[in-house]
């Protein structure tokens, strides 16, 4: 008996060992979100993006597009044009993103029906971006995590694909993004090589499991680490997207004018 | 007139192409021309049933192609035709009388009197990189304003009135042959609008469905009406209409400030009282003229919070009445009239909640004929995306507060495949017979169609 206790001690000690000397080599959560920050994206990009939405039947919806990027320092400018089918042929996006905590970023939908564009409030920031898996938030954010948002906890690395990656665990801040956001939870898995996330998993604000994210085929192009697939896929609705970045370029410089009003209306 | 228009056009194409390859010097996107050809289509069918007369209002067939050539990444030619055909004949009887409203490049041709071609737009679209300037040139829709449903600043493009406003403006606005620039000064933008093209309302005729017989004042009883036709205005450089708008993103607002100089899109009626044989029966003779205003206006828009905030005024100077007041022997009286509408866009979820009022408001004290000094309409859209918007249900609802008449128009459209829309309507016209809305009681209507993008 007494060597029985001796040796789950032990065992604790050596567990506890282990684990404070993992937690050791591990960075800080705040490390590693500014590293997905800090990874070069390059100052702008241009590139056909592909929305393919699938419904619970397997019905398939595709819609091609043409997205542009361009940093203002740390603020991001991103416009999307849809380019078929043509019944929606024409509609545009616009969005201004903010680096300061707490300023809501600036939207704009061009309705090509109305000729008209329409502001966006940019505060429900876990509306489903036009009929996809991920929400405004999550495609401002991209491969990056929030700053603001979450408490984070680093639990861990894991391979995912081959790839060495550290685990890191969000909790909204507040109740009050809680509801926002629509996330109760969010793992991700963050490259440890190039500060990606490779793989991430989001709980809804009740806890229930509510969609994964898997990002793949990521390559350097033109010198810069790029994901060229994402699939995300809700576990309530079985709604699954594909986004497939296409014809990417981070050598052609995007002009200003591609970030206006009048950019929306004139199209491409 | 009839040939000053196209060489003009073709003129100005010429100078945009050689101004653009002299500061853009850009070169093609792709060595085979066939590369930078693209080709897309919309195919419509939309049938409609009267149900107080039981019968078929409509049964459209539509095709609206579309090219574009881009001769490089900075320039591109782009044009869009339509085929149109109502197996009914009933909305436009029979081939409709264009030269009193529609000037001779923007007519269209009718196979018969169900069928119909029209260009609808062709223009060169040019961004001259070095001034920082897009210049568009030729056949297109230039669109003001913020509103949905009522038009306040949205009056560059005249528009059809087949279907009242029931059709989509997109579809029912009027292409003019016109130029438009867009530039920047300093943070503001400009945009300058120039119009040569004297094309106006296209009202349907006496005995068609959707002739909005409330803005006709009636003769009295047994006095005959006698309508002379339009005089349209025809002198592409005394008559072009011209517009700047200003525009700023500023605090968070964006703001516009518009002018136009214009004529008014639906002809003014003046009236002569005639006795023709001596002293009796009288006859009234109206005579429709095209009147010229100028027009003043802004725009805001702003999210808080949830919601976004936006706005329209409008004011036009000395604008044309009809008038029931006798002591204007041609019937007709002049005010100034400013228009405000205020809107609300919130979005929840996958709920659309847009409610808007609009205000229009005479200067003076007229007697306009069948309207108040002070009209107010409003407006609540409602609409909710279901399954990952494969599914949508909208329902706009449009009220005058004046006479108490209105609409609703309640929608569900289901996307059978990407590129492929089913969709089922009603538009239920109610109330005072004499309003704008009421007026159209018995054409209330069921639909159902298919749009096909190809």
């Amino acid at each position: 008996m007494k060597t029985t206790y001796w040796f789950i001690a032990a065992s604790l000690l050596v567990a506890l060992f282990f684990q404070n000397g993992t937690a050791q080599n591990l960075p800080s959560a705040a490390t590693i979100v500014q590293k997905t920050h800090d990874r070069n994206d390059g100052d702008w990009v241009s590139q056909d993006l592909t929305f393919e939405l699938i419904d619970r039947r397997g019905k398939k919806r595709v819609n091609l597009t043409r997205s542009f990027r361009k940093d203002y320092g740390e603020e991001e400018r991103q416009s999307i044009f849809y380019q078929s089918p043509s019944n929606v042929k024409g509609t545009s996006f616009l969005t201004y993103d903010y680096p300061e905590n707490g300023r809501d970023d600036d939207q704009w939908l061009y309705l090509p029906a109305l000729r008209k564009t329409r502001r966006i409030s940019a505060s429900n920031k876990g509306d489903y971006f036009l009929g996809t898996d991920l929400t405004y938030e999550d495609i401002k954010l991209g491969p990056k995590l929030s700053r603001y948002d979450y408490h984070y906890t680093v639990t861990g690395t894991a391979e995912v694909d081959g790839h060495k990656t550290y685990l890191i665990e969000g909790i909204p801040k507040t109740e009050k993004l809680k509801k926002e956001l629509g996330y109760g939870k969010i793992q991700a898995w963050v490259d440890t090589d190039i500060w990606m996330i490779r793989k991430a998993e989001y709980w809804d604000v009740a806890g229930n499991h509510l969609k994964s994210l898997e990002v793949k085929d990521i390559e350097k192009i033109q010198g810069i680490w790029t994901a060229q697939n994402l699939y995300l896929i809700n576990h309530k609705t079985r709604h699954q997207t594909w986004l497939r970045f296409t014809n990417i370029d981070y050598k052609t410089i995007v002009e200003d004018d591609t970030f206006t009003e009048e950019a929306l209306v004139n199209g491409l | 007139m009839k040939s000053t228009l196209p060489i003009l056009f073709t003129g100005l194409f010429l100078l945009v192409v050689i101004f653009n390859k002299s500061f853009g010097q850009e070169r093609p996107i792709k060595k085979n021309w066939r590369d930078n050809l693209s080709f897309s289509m919309v195919a419509e069918t939309d049938f409609s049933y009267e149900y107080k007369n039981n019968r078929l209002q409509k049964a459209e067939f539509i095709l609206n192609p579309e090219w574009q050539y881009k001769f490089n990444k900075n320039i591109k030619l782009v044009g869009i035709g339509r085929w149109y055909m109502d197996a009914t004949d009933n909305l436009e009887p029979g081939k409709p009388i264009q030269k009193s409203a529609t000037s001779v490049l923007d007519r269209r041709s009718f196979g018969g009197d169900r069928m119909e071609l029209e260009l609808r737009e062709f223009y060169l679209h040019s961004r001259i990189k070095k001034i920082k300037m897009h210049l568009r040139v030729g056949k297109q829709q230039i669109v003001w304003g913020e509103t949905d449903g009522l038009k306040l600043l949205d009056v560059v493009n005249p528009q059809y009135f087949r279907e009242f406003v029931l059709d989509e403006f997109e579809d029912s606005r009027i292409p003019l042959w016109s130029v438009k620039a867009d530039f920047s000064i300093g943070n503001w933008k400009a945009q300058l609008v120039w119009v040569p093209d004297q094309t106006y309302h296209v009202l349907p005729d006496f005995s068609a469905p959707f002739f909005p017989g409330s803005l006709v004042p009636n003769p009295p009883p047994g006095v005959e009406i006698k309508f002379n036709q339009a005089k349209r205005p025809s002198n592409w450089i005394t008559d072009s209409d011209i517009g700047l708008k200003l525009s700023a993103f500023l605090g968070g607002w964006d703001l516009t400030f518009n002018y136009f100089f214009h004529y008014e899109d639906l002809p003014v009626l003046y009236q002569q009282l005639e006795f023709p044989n001596g002293e009796g029966p009288a006859v009234v003779k109206v005579n429709p003229n095209y009147e010229r205003q100028h027009l003043a206006g802004m725009t805001f828009n702003k999210p808080v919070g949830n919601l976004t905030l936006r706005g329209e005024l409008a004011y036009t100077f000395d604008r044309h009445f009809s008038t029931t007041d006798k002591t204007y022997e041609d019937g007709i009286t002049q005010s100034d009239n400013l228009q405000v509408a205020l809107g609300l866009d919130y979005i929840t979820g996958e709920w659309f909640f847009s409610p808007q009022v609009f205000n229009n408001y005479l200067i003076r004290k007229v007697q306009a004929y069948n309207r108040d000094r002070h009209e107010i309409n409003t407006s609540l859209l409602v609409s909710r995306e279901f399954l990952s918007d494969s599914f949508k249900s909208e329902i706009l609802w449009v009220q005058n507060l004046n006479k108490g008449d209105g609409m609703l128009r309640p929608k569900l459209t289901y996307w059978l495949k990407s590129n492929l829309e089913l969709f089922l309507s009603s538009d239920i016209f109610y109330g005072n017979e004499e309003g704008l809305f009421g007026q159209f009681q018995e054409r209330s209507r069921i639909s159902t169609g298919l749009v096909l993008g190809i």
